[in-house]
Parts: structure tokens; sequence; C-alpha cells
């Protein structure tokens, strides 16, 4: 380029030589400073790390039993006290559950105050599950003094100014209260800002949840309401039967907009979708905590037949390690994993949060629609979620490692 | 636990090409990533109905295959295979001159367009543009010529081959843009770029803006067509494919040391034994916390001191799921930058300052480079600025999300008083990523995905003529944005490739003096 006019001003007769020295200028600094030790810690990744550790190991402080909801609140701290990370009202932690010599992980929403935490308490709450694996065994055996390593808080179960509208009605059945209680208590600490009107199905005024504490906060603090509907009793200050579209509209904000939020068991889900439906909301102003994957597969859309009530053996590699292992073809594969006590990661159990994700090599799976929550990758390198995948065929199965 | 010729520790893009390239010369590699995904930043996540991209705005170098650029070409040779869409124009830039005046432009791909609408802009810049362009292409083979050298490139060939980049190869940006008298307000559109490689005008080498640019603009920027995941998870299979191992949730906790050789990783998974190590993990992580202390040599505790903690490009980006298509928003473009200003070194000045006098920001539109991107009715948008140590250093827990949702409502301002979209009503997923969350899954220093600021006398450059005197650990050679080709998506990965292959040449070496089998 003979008629590129750049050797003007700064750029002259010296730059070949200036290009040839910048390895030399780069050397001067170098060596121009102090070797002092390097430290590879940063304030901004040390913080990451207190609000997302890669799990939590917590003792039990105290135990409140629930009476007639047949449930206990468990406290949770540090052995330290030190105060435990942050959460948004409406997250839950996963525990990771040592049983029979086999790793369970069950998740609980926090139903205490975020603020709780900076004092270093979480608490979550065991509804009485008879015929459930995991639940009236905590509450049976579980004593205050005893240790339970735990994932940090997550989900996405939680009031997000820039989506939801100022108005919130809340409908929650059951153990699905938790998330609730921790919003309602964050709302009278100051901690979130929007107005919350709970509808809280139970079965009879004895079997209502948190009671005293939700009737209190609603007493105290005026951007929370609750209102309690008894499915098989009727009594004046009550709402009687099941949570309809009528209810929600007779509470709702007139003339004003606002989201729903839904937390219950699957069966309330399945009475209340047409129910939503009917109120016409967008989408984007509905939001239910994920459930469980189901229990009965091949009462799913899409299930081969064929398959149920069989077993079927699942190869497993982890790292170096490699086994093969019995499975059910009415249990997710995640279940198989556990009972074999192969300490694989999980955490929501529904598919959401993908902690699970794990590399099909061989063998097909059934996933139920509802918890089909894959990456589009995922779906077409044959990764899967263990946790909501059941096994039709055997499989070879390669998990990632955990940490705890 | 079987022993490996080399493990890669950490699956970034880096880390992913090194492995690649490990394996196809016939090592037995292993790649262990401590999350459960593959590519650090360039992966994806899911909120209902939507898989979002945390970080691909554009790539520069693909390119279409009559014209390949470097990455079409390295995934050819690698031979992984992923859809790639192209995006059409180069950006839109709504910002105000240094002159003071407002600027609103869009720049397409393509030289000759890019050229033929700067004129319309700038009347009468054509030529200084033309001369410009050819310049542009100087430097991009000269580039090409010192990385085939693998940093040791012979002068007389440089002075014959490239001697105008020579010229211009020692200053910045806009020494280079003053002195081919290029009309202030081009220089102000051109430098709408200077945020992909988070130095200003002032402080960036010309060569390096300048290979960019021209990438951009003679190649057209392409995005992929299911997110990065689908390009991380390809380039993992085709390393499976050819034999190599991948073990996710595992993290080097330490490397471990035969005398003054690096020998091994201790990890939560057990401790591998290998006779080399390429680790995608910034050096001054690996010297402060992974090796022992007194193998740290002094030259490059020096150059960790001369660094200063000088980390670029610490993200803070926000990602909307809005329930209506682009058109309902008044979108229109794929990429449109914000900056509070066109005077990159007071904007840069600003953005560390911190959340307060930050005015800076790209909004992105999915939906418009690929319309399947989301759900038939729906799109996908997203922001990115940098953040500042001065805000993220000592912000309480208790403080952090309220404060994420600051900077998102500023830059939800801007966009609607500056273009007129508003996103309220709309919003159907959102989440929020800040430094935090970049520190969090990619373990990288303050959540800076550029590793260290390519500025002054640590230019791109001058890393590359250095390759043989950075990092002399034995057995153990960092990739990613911290090394000589800077940062960069494609960057990252010619990065890995170049840092294995002088990893094998190291192999061939200690084997012939005697080393391990």
């Amino acid at each position: 380029m003979p008629d590129l006019n750049i050797k003007v001003g700064l750029i002259g007769k010296f730059d070949m030589l200036k290009f040839k020295n910048m390895k030399k200028v780069r050397e001067k600094a170098i060596q121009a400073a102090p070797a002092n030790e390097v430290s590879g810690v940063f304030a901004i990744n040390e913080n990451a790390k207190a609000l997302h550790p890669d799990f939590l190991e917590l003792v039990i402080d105290r135990i409140i039993d629930r009476g007639g909801a047949q449930a206990k609140t468990f406290v949770l701290k540090r052995a330290d006290d030190a105060p435990l990370p942050y959460f948004r009202a409406g997250q839950y932690i996963s525990l990771k559950l040592p049983m029979d010599g086999s790793f369970v992980t069950r998740s609980y929403s926090l139903c205490s105050s975020p603020k709780e935490a900076l004092n270093g308490e979480y608490a979550i709450t065991v509804r009485s599950n008879p015929g459930g694996f995991v639940a009236d065994r905590l509450l049976a055996e579980k004593k205050p003094g005893d240790t339970v390593i735990t994932s940090g808080p997550q989900g996405f179960f939680y009031y997000e100014k820039l989506r939801d509208e100022k108005n919130v009605i809340g409908l929650a059945g059951g153990s699905g209260i938790t998330p609730f209680l921790s919003m309602a208590r964050a709302l009278a600490d100051g901690v979130e800002d929007f107005n919350l009107t709970l509808l809280f199905g139970s079965r009879d005024e004895d079997n209502i949840l948190f009671r005293g504490e939700l009737d209190e906060i609603a007493r105290i603090c005026p951007k929370f309401k609750v209102v309690h509907v008894l499915s098989e009793e009727e009594k004046a200050g009550f709402e009687t039967g099941f949570i309809t579209a009528e209810l929600i509209k007779k509470y709702a904000p007139e003339g004003e907009p606002y989201s729903v939020y839904l937390c219950g068991p699957e069966a309330m889900y399945k009475f209340l979708k047409p129910e939503i439906e009917k109120l016409g909301l967008p989408e984007r102003l509905f939001r239910r905590k994920l459930i469980d994957v189901t229990k009965t597969p091949w009462e799913c859309e899409g299930y081969p037949q064929e398959a149920k009530g069989k077993q079927f053996s699942i190869k497993v590699k982890q790292g170096p390690q490699e086994c093969t292992i019995p499975a059910s073809a009415d249990e997710p594969v995640l279940v198989a994993i556990e009972r074999a006590a192969i300490k694989a990661p999980s955490r929501c159990r529904a598919g959401e949060c993908g902690w699970c994700r794990s590399r099909l090599l061989e063998g097909t799976v059934f996933i139920p629609q509802e918890n089909e929550m894959r990456r589009w990758a995922d779906k077409h390198y044959g990764y899967i979620h263990p946790c909501c995948s059941f096994p039709t065929s055997d499989l070879t199965l390669e998990v990632p490692g955990e940490f705890f | 636990m079987p022993k490996y010729d080399i493990v890669v520790v950490g699956a970034g893009n880096a880390g992913m090409s090194a492995a690649l390239q490990c394996q196809l010369a016939g090592m037995k590699t292993l790649l262990i990533e401590k999350h459960n995904l593959p590519g650090g930043a360039a992966t994806s996540f899911v909120r209902g109905r939507f898989e979002i991209d945390p970080s691909l705005h554009e790539l520069c170098d693909y390119g279409p295959a009559e014209n390949p650029g470097d990455l079409r070409d390295l995934m050819t040779a690698y031979g992984v295979k992923a859809e790639f869409i192209e995006v059409g124009e180069c950006f839109r830039c709504v910002s105000t001159y240094r002159d003071g005046s407002p600027m609103d432009v869009t720049m397409p791909a393509g030289i000759d367009a890019f050229i033929g609408k700067m004129e319309e802009y700038v009347p009468g810049s054509r030529e200084k543009m033309t001369k410009l362009f050819d310049l542009f292409q100087e430097v991009l083979d000269g580039i090409a010529y010192i990385t085939a050298s693998k940093g040791n490139p012979d002068s007389k060939v440089l002075q014959t081959e490239y001697p105008d980049m020579l010229r211009c190869g020692a200053y910045s940006t806009q020494k280079v843009f003053d002195a081919l008298k290029l009309p202030k307000k081009c220089q102000d559109i051109l430098s709408t770029y200077w945020s992909y490689l988070g130095v200003d005008m002032e402080h960036l080498a010309f060569i390096h803006y300048a290979a960019m640019v021209h990438k951009y603009t003679s190649r057209g920027a392409y995005i992929l067509k299911h997110t990065s995941h689908e390009l991380s998870t390809s380039m993992v299979e085709r390393f499976r494919e050819l034999g190599g191992e991948v073990w996710f949730n595992c993290r080097a906790e330490e490397f471990l040391f035969d005398g003054d050789r690096c020998c091994g990783v201790k990890t939560n998974l057990g401790t591998i034994e290998c006779n080399y190590v390429l680790a995608n993990i910034n050096p001054d992580i690996i010297y402060g916390k992974m090796m022992p202390k007194e193998l740290v040599p002094e030259r490059e505790k020096k150059l960790s001191t001369a660094r200063d903690r000088k980390i670029g490009g610490r993200m803070y980006t926000a990602y909307f799921c809005m329930d209506c298509t682009p058109e309902e928003l008044g979108i229109h473009d794929y990429t449109i930058f914000l900056p509070g200003t066109t005077d990159s070194p007071t904007e840069y000045a600003n953005i560390m300052k911190g959340m307060e006098y930050n005015n800076f920001s790209i909004f992105n539109c999915y939906n418009i480079a690929n319309p399947e991107f989301s759900p038939p009715g729906t799109c996908v948008c997203a922001f990115t600025t940098f953040g500042s140590p001065v805000d993220w250093n000592d912000l309480k827990q208790e403080d952090y999300f309220r404060f994420k949702e600051k900077g998102v409502d500023k830059m939800l301002k801007n966009l609607k008083e500056k273009l007129g979209i508003d996103l309220s009503g709309h919003i159907e997923e959102i989440e929020i990523g800040s430094p935090w969350t970049f520190a969090r899954y990619l373990g990288v220093p303050e959540g800076g995905v550029y590793g260290y600021e390519a500025r002054d006398w640590d230019g791109m450059m001058a890393r590359m003529q250095m390759i043989g005197s950075d990092y002399p650990i034995k057995g153990l050679r960092p990739v990613g944005a911290a090394g000589p080709r800077s940062d960069g998506y494609t960057a990252s990965m010619i990065c890995g490739r170049l840092m294995a292959l002088n990893a094998l040449m190291d192999l061939k070496k200690w084997r012939e003096e005697g080393g391990n089998k």
C-alpha cells in the first residue's frame, strides 16, 4: 500500500522499531513491578461464594411442633452461628439426607424471613406424609443437635418487581404455605414490598398450619391478608369448599391487575389449572412452585405402557468409578441412584434446576411433559435430568460428581 | 485411577478447544469442569418456556462458507458441528458525537456497504475509510502470520509483507485514527465496538481493534441457532467421539508437583496423575490459590503485580423473556449500542466510577437475528453493561438483589427515553447477572470475562510476542482470556489451540529428554 499516508504526526520512521520494542517495553513494565506474593483472593468472588455455597453444613438448633397440623418446624443454624446466605422469600433449600445407606435429597421452602438468615437462622417445616419415604422419618428421628447437609437457597418462586404486578394473590394448599409464610414475614420485616392476599386451603380449622403466625402478620402488616378456605368444615369467618376462580375474583383488588402465585400438592394444581384459565391472565402473571415429579408416570400422556412395573439395570459412570445398579420403571432414575448410595447431584427433583444433568449413553427414558425443562442441545445430544426421567430400558448413564 | 497424558482443567471456550487439539494429536486427554455444564459463559439457561444465551452477542469470526473466519476454520478442523445464523447488520448506535450533536447510526455488514453508509453519515469520508480498511486487512494478515509463527515471527517477513502493520503496531487506536486524519464523526462511529474488548480507544492497541472491526464488517456477525450451549455441547461431544473423557462437577483444588514440574491435579473426584495440565483458569488464581507459593517464579509475581488487578469486562447483564413480539415492542435491530458518550475514555472512566455514573449499555433482541429463538409470539432481549468493583466489592448480601435491580431499572429507563422501547408490562421471565454471578459460575476474578485489560504495555500483540516468556511453569500452561490472544469468544478458542500446540511441543521435548514414558 504505497499510497497509504500514515506517516504523519506521531507515526514516523521509528515506528517499526517501536513495534519490535513492544516486547522489551512489556518486559520492562513487568520487571519494574515488585515481586509481591500473588493472592488469588478477590472480594467479588468471595461474595459470590458466600451467597452461593456448594453446600451448607447445618445443625438443628430447635424443633417446633405444629400440633394438629402434624408438622414440625426445624430451625437450622451453622455450628458457629455465623450468618447464612441471604435469599429471596419463596426460595427453597435441598436437604441431602443419608438414609439406610443411601443419599436422598428433598427440597423444602424456607419459611423464615430472609432477615433471619443474617442472624444465622433458616427455618423449614416438614409435614407428615404417611407412606412417603422421607418426611415421617425426619419428623420421628431428627433431634436438636443433629447435622444436616443442605444446598444454598435456590428456585424462582419469588416476587420480582420488574415482572410482577404490585398485587399478588397467593394460592396455598397444605404444606404449600411455607414459601408464602416466608413472603408474609418478609413483607412484615420490610424486606419485600408488594401486596399479598393469601387464599389458604386446609381441611378444617384444626388443620391450619401456621394459623397463629399468619393471622398475627395480617394484623400488624397492611400488605398481607389471609383468607382461610376449609374444604371439610363450614364455619363463620372462613370460606368453605375449594379455591375457585370465583373465590380468587372475590378477593382480587377491584379494577387493578394482579399476579397469581400457586404452591400446593399435585391434586390441588390439577384442580386449579382450569380455574386459573378462567381468569384469563397472561402467562407472565401466573407462577407456580414446581412440584415433585409424578409418582404415577404410566398415567402421563405418551408413556410406553409396556414398561410399567418392569425392572431394569443402569450402568452408572461417575468420574473414574463405574458400577451397575438395579432400577424400577416406576421410579425416576435418580431414585435408583440414591438407593445405590451414589453421591450424585440433585436439588429440585422437578426437572427445573438441572443440577442432576447427566449423559445418557445407552437406553431410553420417559420424561413427563410437566417436567421437560431441558436445554435444546441437551435434548439433541441425549442429556437427561435423572430426577424426572423414568427408565424404559436398561441404561448406561454418566453422572457428574458432588462436592459434599 | 488411570493416568492421562494431558488434563485440561475447565471446559470454557479455551479449555474445550485445547482439549480437542490435544485429543486430535493422539494424547490421552481428560477434560474436567467444576460446573455441571461445559462452556463457561458460552452456555444457556432455562426459565419457564425460554432458553437464554447469557454470553453471546455476536461472533465476528465465523463468516460464510466462501469466506470462512477463524472460528469456522477451527470448527472444521475439529470436526465440530453446530448451526450458525448470520445476524445481518453490524450495529445501531444511539448516542452523542464528541462534538455534542446527537448520533443515531445503523451500520451494515460488508466492507463496501459499511464504507458507503459511513459516507452518508460523514460525507467525504470514503477515501480515508477505504484506506483504513486496506490497513485493517494488512493487520489481519499480519496477525495470522504471527499466530502461525507461534510467537516467533521473522522480522524480515514482517518488514516486507506487513510494513504498515509494523508502522502503526505500537500505537493506540486513537493515535492511529488521528494520524490518519480520520474525520471525528467517523472515529466516533468506528469507536462503537470498543466495549467488545473492554479497553477505551486511547489505550486499546490499534492492531487489536483493527482486526476485530475488519472481521465484523467483512464477514458479518453470527450467532448460534440454539444458544452457545449448542456449540459447547457439540464441542464436548466431538471431544468424546475422538476418545476424550469429560468429568463434570469435578473441581481442581490444587495442582500437584514432582519437583518443579506439574504432575497432577487434586479434585473432589480424587487425585489425577498426568504429564501436563492446561488450565482454563486465570493465572492469578493458579498462582495465588492452587500451587505451592515457593514454585511461583519471581517474574510471574512481578507480572501479576504489574497488572495491578486491572481485570477486564466485569459483566453486568439482564435477560428479559417477553410475552410479545419484537414488532409489538418496536424493536427492529439486533444490537443497539447505547453509550452515554462516544468519548470512550470518559465512558470507561464513568463505568469504573460505579453504577451511579455508568450510562453505558448494549441492548440485544435475539429474535431479530433468529425469529425461532423463543416460542411464537414471544421474544428474548438482553442488556449488557460492565460492573465496577466500587459497587460490587463491598456490597452486602441483603442489599444485593435490590441493587442488581437498580442498575437494570436505569437501563430500562434509558431504553425508553432514547428509543421509546418500553419493556414493562410484558416481562414474563427476568434474570439478572452481576459480576457476582459471573464470578460464581466462571470462577474468573471479579466476574471479569475479558481476563486482564489488554491495554498499553499488556496489549494483545505484546503478549503474542511473549508466549515463550509468560507462565514458565513446567508441565502447566494457563489458557483463556488472560492469555496471549486476549479476550473474545473466538480468541479464547484460538488461545486454547495455540497453548495446546505449545504444550504438545513441550511434552515432546520433555519425553525426548528422558521424561516419563
